[in-house]
């Protein structure tokens, strides 16, 4: 039963990897990108969600709304004002640029929330419910769920949709989507709104169980990396199972070896995983 | 590739104002201001031979750091031997790493090969703050006074200041002969591209190996010369994951895979965050970084090629590099 | 030649910049310097910490009459100084022991304060010290877990606040008193983040727990940035300890009490090590999910009236939270620097420190539930103590000594409403 209650938690754990996840894999697969403010996004998606629950009294539909919003109109801006111009640069300008974002806006909602740790109220989702003894916090039951449903949302509308076709149309030649007739900058430019929306959206489901402070977008920044290389860059299933598989490795590590040897392990693993497999797990060779 | 040819006035006058800075402000913050620039132009500069000559970015450079960190103090807490004693063990150390390192993960290419070394810098610090001998969590200390000079101990930040200066010209020149020697070709024509340069019969697994080596030695020695000067090294301040940001930062803010682009990377970054620090930092408000993290957002947009390339191609032909002064 | 100038310019404007923050000290001010963290991870604490520091101050300033046998409190400024008053100059070391050397240099040879304080994580203490001991300021220090902070033959260095083996020597009378009264403490289990802190006070618990001959069942160290608990805490459902201590920071604390409610586990007894349990966020957090759990704490806002409640009124108007242990062990810190100055009757850095080794403040004088202030040979405080403290509803109760006691202690906890 205690093993069973390891395993759970850790799919449950994974599967918000997985969805903070999916969004830096868009990007870094379709731009070859890296954004280290990835884990920022999430960041303001959980005080967007704050301000939503203390001003508007809303509940985790409204606010999970309201930061999907608010992060994808973050994200099609900073596409525009900074990442169009960048992006064909070298790459050590993206790095700094991104680097440079992250310290902005983390900075920013310091200057404006106050280094104190915040917490929700309670929501709707507050709460366990008991499955055959196996206890599931009804949030992280939640967000594991839509975790799923958003990354399989999200491979559906890559590889079944228009727009999706051309969203991988840029990603595979520019130019030549541009004489097909897409544009490529309106393409990108929904890919970043996408892919911090969906932070957003990961940023207000974490909220409901995790309380904060400004700087908390470290943390998930260096996990989304691992879970990402470990998919493969630009595989949204990939993210899925590698963050399902992260969440797992940690759970069970953290159990039997002791919370301090999870990262250590995952790490080691990742190092072993690249040496064999250098694409990742669903990443094209 | 282009190359900047030396002009000697040029040079000389540059040194000549870095001998006399010390001695102009002599004011015990100014000079450690000046430590901590140069330590940082050091380095950046040992990145720079990886990560710029040969395109290979490295984003755990703090690995090579951390271990030139700990030796010093280590053996010093052991045995009580002098922290300097320290500096060829973390050499041999580094360069142990990175052959083991470098041999799988410079088969990586691009961001595969950025991802590999955070990872294995994260797994040495993750592993470093669980070992007891090594101080766990609580980090080492050096010599509170000095026994004599050879503990490097000093009690003002001069001899500092001159010891971090020879050891920054020993890497210019050493990166300057790189540069005029078929290595430094060799450098080039792989980060210009890898099979382009293993076509043309460059050896380039050796030649990565052999650059990482380089720069993990002088990387060593810049964390030795942090820890002997600062007297204290934990996990994070010996391998944590912003050193190595810093390296990458100052590289690219001056222009990575040029000679004096750490350099002016750092006479930049340093300045820029100890005044920052200096005029927001009591206040508490975060303005310090917001400031910090705009301009490197500005520089990255407007100035990608880092201000080296921008000081090129504003400054009248007359005075850039490869003219004669 | 020319990009040889742009560099001695850029090295001279530098220097430049700074010129400004060179202000001659003026002759009727004390210039405090404090070294803490105002941003990064500890920025909170930091934060806290300052305006607490900030309200000191005022109270040193200022004549508050209100404030009963608080030293300073009823003159406005330092009357051995003819009035003179405090004035706090505020750095940010980020948390990086590099830069709070840095800063301890400005401090000194810019700033020309007369005294230091500082620095909250032990890495920076240890740096920043030995720019005081090396430039012979005294330096207080407020908060700093390493046991080793004290005790290098350092002659400039004092610390205000109890350590790791006195809040380790705490648990262990409060165990044998729970023992006689009938209590069953089979075994402990000890939860630490990883860090300085956490680490050394497990280390201190762990050598007491060995001297008092209680069973350590498990030792759990863990990252305080986890995002998820849920396996400590089946561990420690697996080892069934009769008491679970918790050294923790904010987050981490927060996301424990929520984890052990989730999985239904509710040892009889939690005791939280200060830090977390004591960060202003943590009760209104965790209130309905944590009934009875104990904190450590020599902090307790009192009754309407007395000094400590005025206090943390102060403190309230200033920041809108209430006072936490941290910063409170800062402030009394504070008030001993503050009194030593004023004994010393003068700024030279000399007689200041031999003023604080002469310090000998008696229990009354203090905010705080030490026995007093006094400094042994180290320049560690000998005197100071610490209480436990439970939450009752939406507050924390002091408990344990008895003697102090204002409330019962429940025993086991309630956890959460069934």
């Amino acid at each position: 039963m205690l093993f069973l209650q390891v395993i759970v938690g850790g799919l449950l754990l994974g599967a918000i990897y997985a969805l903070f996840s999916s969004g830096l894999t868009l990007i870094w697969g379709m731009m070859n990108f890296i954004n280290f403010a990835h884990g920022e996004f999430v960041m303001l998606g959980m005080y967007v969600s704050l301000l939503v629950v203390v001003w508007l009294s809303g509940g985790p539909a409204a606010f999970g709304f309201a930061a999907a919003v608010a992060l994808f109109v973050l994200g099609v801006i900073i596409y525009a004002g900074l990442i169009r111009h960048v992006m064909r640069g070298p790459m050590l300008a993206q790095i700094l640029s991104t680097f440079g974002l992250a310290l902005l806006l983390r900075y920013t909602a310091f200057f404006i929330f106050s280094a104190n740790f915040v917490s929700l109220p309670q929501t709707s989702l507050s709460g366990t419910i008991d499955v055959g003894g196996i206890l599931m916090p009804l949030a992280q039951l939640v967000s594991g769920v839509l975790a799923i449903v958003l990354t399989v949302g999200l491979h559906f509308m890559l590889t079944r949709t228009t727009i999706g076709s051309r969203l991988l149309a840029v990603s595979e030649d520019r130019n030549a989507a541009m004489l097909m007739g897409i544009r490529p900058n309106r393409m990108q430019a929904l890919a970043w709104g996408l892919s911090a929306g969906a932070a957003g959206i990961a940023g207000a489901l974490m909220a409901i169980s995790y309380p904060w402070s400004p700087s908390v977008g470290e943390t998930f920044g260096l996990t989304a990396f691992v879970v990402v290389a470990l998919g493969g860059f630009g595989s949204v299933p990939g993210a899925l199972y590698a963050g399902l598989i992260i969440g797992l490795i940690q759970a069970i590590s953290a159990f039997w070896l002791g919370p301090i040897y999870k990262d250590i392990v995952v790490y080691a693993l990742f190092v072993a995983l690249l040496w064999l497999r250098p694409q990742g797990l669903m990443g094209k060779a | 590739m282009k190359k900047p040819s030396v002009v000697r006035p040029k040079i000389l006058l540059l040194a000549a104002c870095l001998l006399i800075y010390p001695l102009v402000f002599s004011d015990a913050f100014y000079r450690d201001i000046g430590v901590t620039f140069l330590l940082a132009a050091i380095s950046a500069s040992a990145w720079n031979i990886v990560g710029g000559y040969a395109g290979q970015v490295s984003v755990g450079h703090s690995m090579f750091y951390g271990i030139g960190a700990y030796a010093p103090l280590l053996f010093y807490q052991l045995w009580g031997w002098p922290p300097m004693f320290g500096i060829p063990i973390g050499i041999v150390c580094s360069l142990l790493l990175a052959i083991v390192i470098g041999a799988p993960t410079l088969r990586l290419t691009g961001h595969y090969f950025s991802m590999a070394t955070i990872a294995v810098a994260e797994l040495i610090r993750i592993f470093t703050g669980t070992w007891d001998l090594v101080g766990a969590a609580i980090g080492l200390q050096g010599p509170a006074v000095a026994r004599g000079w050879w503990d490097l101990t000093f009690r003002g930040e001069l001899p500092y200041y001159y010891i971090f200066l020879g050891v920054l010209a020993v890497l210019l020149y050493v990166t300057y002969a790189i540069e005029r020697r078929r290595f430094g070709y060799y450098l080039g024509a792989i980060k210009a591209g890898e099979r382009a340069a293993r076509s043309l019969g460059v050896p380039v697994r050796k030649t990565k190996i052999e650059a990482l080596m380089l720069s993990a030695t002088f990387t060593s020695i810049a964390g030795s010369l942090y820890s002997i000067k600062t007297g204290f090294i934990d996990p994070e301040s010996g391998f944590g994951i912003l050193i190595s940001v810093q390296m990458v930062i100052i590289a690219a803010l001056g222009g990575a895979g040029t000679l004096f682009g750490p350099l002016v990377g750092a006479l930049i970054l340093i300045p820029l965050q100890t005044a920052t620090n200096t005029w927001f930092g009591g206040s508490g408000s975060g303005l310090t970084y917001i400031l910090y993290g705009g301009i490197i957002v500005l520089i990255a947009r407007f100035e990608p090629g880092g201000l080296f390339e921008l000081w090129e191609r504003i400054a009248p032909a007359r005075w850039k590099s490869g003219h004669a002064a | 030649m020319k990009r040889s100038c742009l560099l001695s310019a850029t090295l001279i404007l530098t220097a430049a910049l700074f010129g400004w923050t060179s202000r001659a000290g003026a002759v009727d001010a004390v210039k405090i310097g404090i070294i803490w963290p105002l941003t990064g991870n500890a920025g909170a604490a930091g934060q806290a910490s300052k305006a607490a520091a900030e309200i000191a101050a005022d109270i040193v300033n200022n004549a508050h009459p209100e404030l009963g046998d608080l030293p300073l409190a009823k003159s406005a400024g330092l009357p051995n100084l003819s009035g003179a008053k405090l004035q706090l100059v505020f750095v940010d070391h980020q948390g990086n022991p590099s830069l709070a050397q840095q800063l301890a240099t400005r401090l000194i040879t810019q700033d020309k304060v007369n005294v230091l304080m500082g620095a909250y994580q032990s890495s920076c203490s240890f740096t920043a010290t030995a720019v005081a001991e090396r430039y012979g300021i005294p330096f207080m220090v407020g908060e700093s877990a390493a046991l080793n902070i004290t005790g290098r033959g350092f002659k400039w260095v004092f610390r205000g606040t109890p350590i790791a083996t006195d809040y380790a020597r705490t648990y262990m009378r409060f165990f044998a008193d729970m023992k006689k009264q009938g209590k069953k403490i089979g075994s402990i289990a000890i939860v630490n983040e990883n860090t300085d802190y956490g680490t050394s006070v497990a280390n201190s618990i762990i050598d007491e727990a060995k001297k008092a001959n209680i069973p350590v069942a498990i030792r759990i160290p863990y990252s305080a940035s986890s995002t998820d608990v849920s396996a400590q805490v089946l561990q420690l459902k697996e080892k069934q300890p009769d008491v679970v201590i918790f050294i923790s920071y904010t987050a981490d604390s927060i996301l424990y009490m929520k984890t052990m409610r989730n999985l239904g586990y509710k040892p009889p007894m939690v005791i939280g090590d200060d830090s977390g349990f004591s960060d202003p966020s943590f009760v209104p957090a965790v209130a309905d999910v944590a009934q009875g759990v104990m904190n450590r704490s020599a902090w307790v806002i009192g009754k309407p009236g007395s000094t400590t409640y005025k206090i943390n009124e102060m403190y309230k108007a200033k920041t809108g939270r209430d006072l936490d242990d941290t910063s409170a062990r800062n402030m009394q810190s504070f008030f001993a620097l503050a009194d030593a100055i004023n004994r010393a009757g003068s700024t030279e850095p000399e007689k200041i420190r031999v003023a604080l080794t002469q310090t000998d403040l008696k229990a009354n004088q203090l905010m705080m539930g030490y026995q007093g202030v006094k400094f042994d040979k180290t320049g560690q405080n000998i005197l100071a103590a610490t209480y436990l403290i439970q939450l009752h509803g939406k507050k924390y109760e002091l408990v344990w000594p008895d003697k102090a006691a204002d409330a019962k202690l429940e025993w086991p906890m309630a956890g959460w409403a069934k």
